[in-house]
């Protein structure tokens, strides 16, 4: 085709003509940069928000159920939560079908370590029963879990989350290490591994784990009733059953009539994963509708200025056509300077949007992640966006009669 | 024979509004026009305004198409030519010069005089060479990369007539050349065209100019819309 042959030399005509008219240029460049950076910043916060929810998923564990004391749901005023006992953990071990790992948990915020004269202030202390990193599928980068005898001898061991272990240590290991805990001295056996979990309940490695009975007894709490319970399941695809079977069994053991509500609240993938697409979901309809606008405003900018670009260049357009230039080689001169500057939007466009992303990212707003996908997706858009806007005054170029043209009418 | 014409008729249509009773009239802008342009000839085309003259170099230069009649251009019949086929015979073997110089006011002298080349594909370093050499004939040797604001009139019409011979056409046509110039610069400019001419080029030009009309070998006087004598 003539004009592929020609292209070249159009390219470089219409590069001139960008340059020449660099005002126009810059506005287009920046009215459909505005649109792409909102888009890059859609694509790229809708990935994170699905790789976070992979990782939430994943961390929480297709097999198992976390049950808290008290109902989320309907949360009453003054509603206790402390309303899983010893007494409960122990029934659901002996008889709930499936269920081979229960962990009873309860939790002091706010509490410092110390480890020789290095303070660490603000960590969460968690109690739990024996193998409580393997009821939450996080592996020990070294060291060992708590273990039964732990938790019946109430014994002063620990295992650290890698934040502590990290402001207190730096790349030392810290199993054998003494820390002291509110002044008592506990023996780190195990190091949790690096999670990088943020947001809601803040640093999820920002915590030490302790062996129930020993934060009870230690830190003088309920004896009798702990805040949370996991359950680990054989067979995960039963789910829906075993979290039906593990309801009745605490309503049961709870003595609660029909007509009341539950207790307590039984959160399972499935429902962290429905909580998290519903979050995604709006963030997404309200970007989109956002970046949508943002390029629609972008493509009329674009429409506009080359509607006034053609009628002001109307003598260029009858000089080139009488010396022989194809309506083909002025549309594509015309739609090549569209999509160059929306190209050229869309680079800028990218550009802002992974930085703002970046900030946002930064700022704990938004989890972005920059793929090649999400650079494919600016591009086509951008390019889309000019040749669809462009296409109306390029065709008005093209199709403009040459001695009209020059006599600067059309 | 270079340009050969028979029965030529150009007819406006008038839109409907204009005359107020939607009859369909037209304007007979030019009528029955039959002439014969030899192969390096230099012919004046001159009348009043409103003659029909423009429109006459128009219908040769393929910027406008006869309502009825014959064209022959170098030979070949150009009737019902798509747009593409006489854009290319524009490209290749016409060469125009308007009063208004026309040239592309952010592009230099030398890209100017191209502009036609690039239509062709011809290679750009063919076309600087050729560009540098014409504008060097035209005396503007040292203005290769001036922009036409920074040109004077007479200039910017030198010009001109380098991009109208960078595709090295047969035919030259110029429509009032000479209209926006002062009497010395005309000279100068009429100079060119001889040489043009001299060449061995045909030269068409549109002129209400006496003293222009009357360097050309032979003068085409039209009278509304008809060849007189």
């Amino acid at each position: 085709m003539r004009f592929i042959r020609l292209l070249p030399q159009i390219q470089g005509m219409a590069l001139e003509a960008l340059w020449a008219y660099k005002l126009r240029s810059l506005f287009v460049v920046l009215g459909v940069a505005m649109g792409i950076a909102s888009l890059t910043l859609i694509v790229t916060a809708v990935d994170g928000a699905n790789r976070k929810t992979l990782e939430i998923v994943e961390m929480f564990g297709p097999d198992a159920a976390f049950v808290l004391g008290g109902n989320l749901k309907k949360r009453a005023v003054g509603m206790r939560t402390l309303t899983l006992s010893h007494e409960d953990a122990r029934r659901i071990r002996q008889s709930l079908p499936g269920a081979y790992l229960v962990v009873p948990m309860r939790a002091k915020g706010g509490q410092t370590i110390r480890f020789r004269n290095k303070n660490y202030q603000d960590v969460f202390v968690v109690g739990a029963t024996e193998n409580y990193a393997t009821v939450w599928n996080w592996p020990l980068q070294e060291g060992r879990d708590i273990r039964l005898e732990d938790e019946r001898t109430g014994a002063r061991v620990a295992l650290l989350g890698s934040k502590p272990s990290r402001e207190l240590f730096g790349d030392e290991s810290p199993v054998g290490k003494t820390v002291f805990v509110s002044g008592i001295p506990f023996q780190v056996v195990g190091l949790l591994s690096y999670r990088g979990m943020t947001g809601g309940g803040g640093d999820i490695d920002n915590r030490i784990i302790i062996p129930l009975s020993t934060l009870t007894t230690r830190f003088n709490m309920d004896r009798k009733y702990f805040r949370a319970l996991r359950v680990k399941f054989h067979e995960p695809s039963y789910m829906d059953a075993h979290t039906e079977n593990l309801r009745s069994l605490l309503r049961h053991l709870h003595e609660l009539p029909p007509d009341q509500d539950d207790d307590f609240t039984i959160l399972t993938a499935d429902e962290v994963l429905r909580f998290l697409s519903m979050f995604k979901g709006g963030l997404a309809v309200f970007l989109g509708v956002t970046a949508t606008i943002a390029m629609l405003v972008g493509g009329f900018v674009l429409a506009n200025l080359f509607t006034i670009s053609v009628s002001e260049r109307s003598e260029e357009i009858g000089l080139k056509r009488a010396m022989g230039a194809h309506r083909s080689a002025i549309m594509g001169q015309f739609l090549l300077e569209a999509s160059l500057l929306t190209l050229a939007g869309g680079v800028l466009g990218l550009i802002l949007g992974l930085g703002l992303g970046q900030l946002l990212s930064r700022l704990d707003i938004l989890e972005i992640r920059f793929s090649w996908k999400v650079f494919a997706m600016a591009m086509g858009s951008a390019l889309a966006v000019g040749l669809v806007f462009g296409l109306k005054p390029a065709r008005h170029a093209a199709n403009l009669d040459p001695i009209q043209a020059l006599k600067g009418l059309d | 024979m270079a340009i050969r014409m028979r029965h030529i008729d150009r007819t406006f249509r008038q839109e409907p509004q204009q005359i107020g009773n939607g009859e369909d009239r037209g304007v007979d802008v030019l009528k029955d026009i039959s002439l014969d342009i030899a192969r390096g000839e230099f012919v004046a085309l001159q009348g009043t305004s409103g003659s029909g003259k423009s429109t006459l170099l128009q219908l040769m230069g393929l910027l406008d198409q006869p309502s009825a009649g014959s064209y022959t251009l170098m030979g070949r019949d150009v009737a019902g030519l798509d747009d593409n086929a006489r854009s290319d015979l524009r490209n290749c073997c016409l060469g125009f010069v308007f009063q208004s110089f026309y040239l592309i006011p952010y592009a230099s002298a030398l890209e100017n005089v191209i502009l036609p080349g690039l239509y062709s594909g011809t290679s750009r370093a063919e076309l600087r060479s050729r560009g540098v050499s014409l504008l060097e004939r035209v005396g503007l040797g040292d203005r290769m990369n001036f922009k036409p604001s920074r040109l004077s009139g007479g200039q910017q019409q030198r010009v001109a007539m380098a991009r109208a011979l960078v595709n090295e056409p047969d035919i030259i046509l110029a429509d009032e050349p000479t209209g926006q110039l002062d009497s010395t610069t005309s000279e100068e400019i009429m100079g060119l065209f001889h040489d043009v001419h001299a060449l061995g080029k045909t030269i068409v030009l549109v002129t209400h100019d006496e003293i222009v009309a009357a360097g050309a070998g032979r003068i085409i006087h039209l009278e509304d819309g008809r060849i007189a004598d």
